[in-house]
């Protein structure tokens, strides 16, 4: 029960961490937005007007306890770029981020998984060597680079031209297919190379312990040790990993994918509110991303449990 | 640890270092790209690099080693450059960072569970918790453009890895008999951190600056892609997002040229990385 109060605690003050450090960036130390929202040769009385609504008249702690406020409520107002509400703006893009991303993620992860394991496996052998030079070299490629090469390979005239260049459209699952597949094999390639190497350190460690051994001595074959023991033991490292790469995915990875394919998901949104200066749009996603990022982190704290009786 | 037997370590680390012929190959490649930078530092070669030219997109030749782009600059100039932007960004986000990790990072692993480590680990966490790229774009918009903004996101993205590891390490380190003996004969704490301390993490700051020097690297890339980059002088960023135009024209020169430059330095120093980790661990020296 302590335990559970303290992570509480511990994921109230990152979030207000996150938030403070938000606010302070955007509003507190970014531009003023008086000119901007006002019009040609504006009288004192109509600039004080928009100061006071901005909150420019106000105190530090006051203006951040209302952007709080304003998480806590999940209404941060209207963007400045659009007009639109910012939550229905969220409630738009989020969906079209989590079809976007989600497929090269699982694959990825599965894939890393699997190569792990057999380079495990087989350690120090060719294989193993093949499968970690492998990995150095995906590791070495930019993102940039992999999703331009694999664009022309893919989508343009020069290449096999199978799918579109850019773009999205879900409304069948044809063409969602056709949209999402070269975004899909780039995220594959740039995150599986870092994942291998992770994966790989994890089985390799475990199947250094005792326990594997005297497995082996007993007569156990080798991938029936591997399902039962070590699978299972590195449960938790896998667990964390895939669960911590959640919300870094969703704002971090879509914000690149997205700015590039030109998909209209919450990374554009994000890209585009950076590049005009959307002061709402922006606080929103810090906010919103601080959230679910203690979300994950609760959740990876009932499922440590849950894997392994004893850290309960 | 005495002088004479540290001098030995780190002599066994460089022959072991110059006699694997795949480290020395990455340790030649660096330094190609090395003496490079310090060509165009030195005003030697690459400073025609923004001179434009009526040669548009021009093949490969002996007069432009690889070829012009849209407005007629010479590739191999611009390549040149922008290896000179890369170690500007690699080196000082890779020293900053590693040196705000190793103090953090030992003043936390020192004194835990007081109350500057807990401080020093809450911001970690809240920095980890901050998406990078949205960071950089957040301290770039609050600094309305500043040709550093770029700079001191990484730096402030980047040391936390390195403070982790080095708390951990010095938590390790501060157990054993040598730090008590220490002080017991009473020398002041300052010193046992600085001096006796941190020099036995070096091997981890090695490889974590070599890390970051990547990362940095890399980050510059997407980031002069999103328009958060560098600001003046030109990158392999920068030419990979102008090179969009030319791919479409069907001339990959540009992209290619920036592209494999790029991919041959961070490859280089990645395996680097995992040299040094295996050589310089002492746990590893201690069997030899």
């Amino acid at each position: 029960m302590r335990g559970a109060i303290d992570n509480f605690l511990s994921v109230a003050l990152l979030i207000l961490g996150v938030t403070l450090i938000g606010f302070l960036l955007i509003v507190y130390f970014g531009p003023d937005k008086t000119h901007e929202l006002a019009g040609k040769n504006p009288t004192a009385a109509e600039i004080a007007e928009i100061r006071h609504q901005l909150g420019y008249d106000r105190p530090l702690p006051l203006r951040y306890a209302r952007y709080l406020k304003e998480l806590a409520t999940l209404d941060f107002g209207f963007s400045d770029a659009t007009g639109e509400r910012v939550t229905s703006i969220l409630k738009r893009t989020v969906p079209v981020s989590a079809a976007l991303l989600l497929p090269g993620f699982v694959i990825g992860q599965l894939l890393a998984l699997a190569l792990a394991g057999v380079a495990a496996f087989n350690q120090g052998r060719i294989l193993d060597r093949l499968i970690m030079a492998l990995s150095v070299v995906g590791m070495s490629i930019s993102f940039l680079v992999v999703m331009i090469a694999f664009q022309i390979a893919f989508a343009s005239s020069y290449g096999l031209n199978w799918f579109p260049a850019r773009g999205w459209d879900a409304s069948t699952a044809l063409s969602y297919l056709r949209h999402v597949a070269v975004p899909t094999l780039a995220i594959v390639f740039v995150g599986t190379g870092y994942s291998t190497r992770f994966y790989r350190s994890v089985f390799v460690e475990e199947l250094g312990r005792d326990y594997v051994r005297t497995a082996r001595s007993f007569g156990f074959s080798r991938p029936r040790i591997f399902v039962l023991g070590v699978l299972r033991n590195s449960l938790l490292p896998i667990m964390t990993r895939i669960l911590y790469s959640i919300p870094m995915l969703l704002i971090g990875g879509s914000l690149v994918v997205e700015g590039y394919f030109g998909i209209p998901g919450v990374g554009k949104v994000t890209f585009d509110a950076i590049t005009s200066g959307d002061q709402p749009v922006m606080k929103a996603v810090i906010g919103l991303t601080s959230v679910v990022l203690g979300t994950v982190m609760l959740v990876a704290d009932r499922l440590y449990g849950f894997v392994d009786p004893r850290i309960k | 640890m005495s002088t004479r037997s540290a001098r030995s370590w780190w002599q066994r680390a460089a022959v072991e270092i110059l006699s694997d012929r795949l480290a020395l190959a990455c340790l030649s490649l660096f330094a190609v790209f090395f003496i490079a930078a310090l060509g165009v530092w030195a005003g030697l070669w690459g400073q025609e690099w923004g001179a434009t030219s009526a040669t548009i997109r021009a093949p490969v030749s002996a007069r432009h080693w690889f070829g012009t782009n849209a407005i007629g600059q010479d590739i191999f100039a611009r390549c040149l450059f922008s290896a000179r932007t890369a170690f500007e960004v690699g080196l000082l986000v890779a020293l900053l960072a590693t040196a705000l990790g190793a103090l953090l990072g030992a003043l936390g692993g020192y004194y835990s569970n007081r109350w500057p480590d807990r401080v020093a680990m809450w911001v970690m966490g809240v920095i980890d918790a901050i998406p990078f790229y949205l960071l950089v774009a957040a301290v770039a918009y609050a600094m309305r453009g500043s040709p550093f903004a770029m700079h001191i996101a990484m730096v402030a993205c980047f040391w936390t890895t390195t403070g982790r590891l080095i708390r951990a390490e010095v938590i390790k380190l501060k157990r054993l008999s040598f730090i008590e003996a220490a002080q017991v004969i009473g020398v002041s704490e300052p010193a046992i951190i600085f001096r006796h301390i941190l020099p036995n993490t070096v091997h981890l700051l090695l490889v974590q600056a070599t890390i970051s020097f990547v990362a940095a690297v890399k980050a510059e890339v997407v980031l002069s892609f999103l328009g958060l980059g560098v600001k003046d002088g030109v990158s392999w960023g920068v030419m990979i997002a102008e090179s969009a135009h030319d791919n479409l024209a069907g001339h990959f020169n540009n992209f290619v040229a920036a592209s494999v430059s790029l991919f041959l330095l961070v490859m280089a120093l990645n395996l680097l990385a995992d040299v040094i980790q295996d050589v310089l661990d002492p746990r590893r020296g201690l069997r030899l």
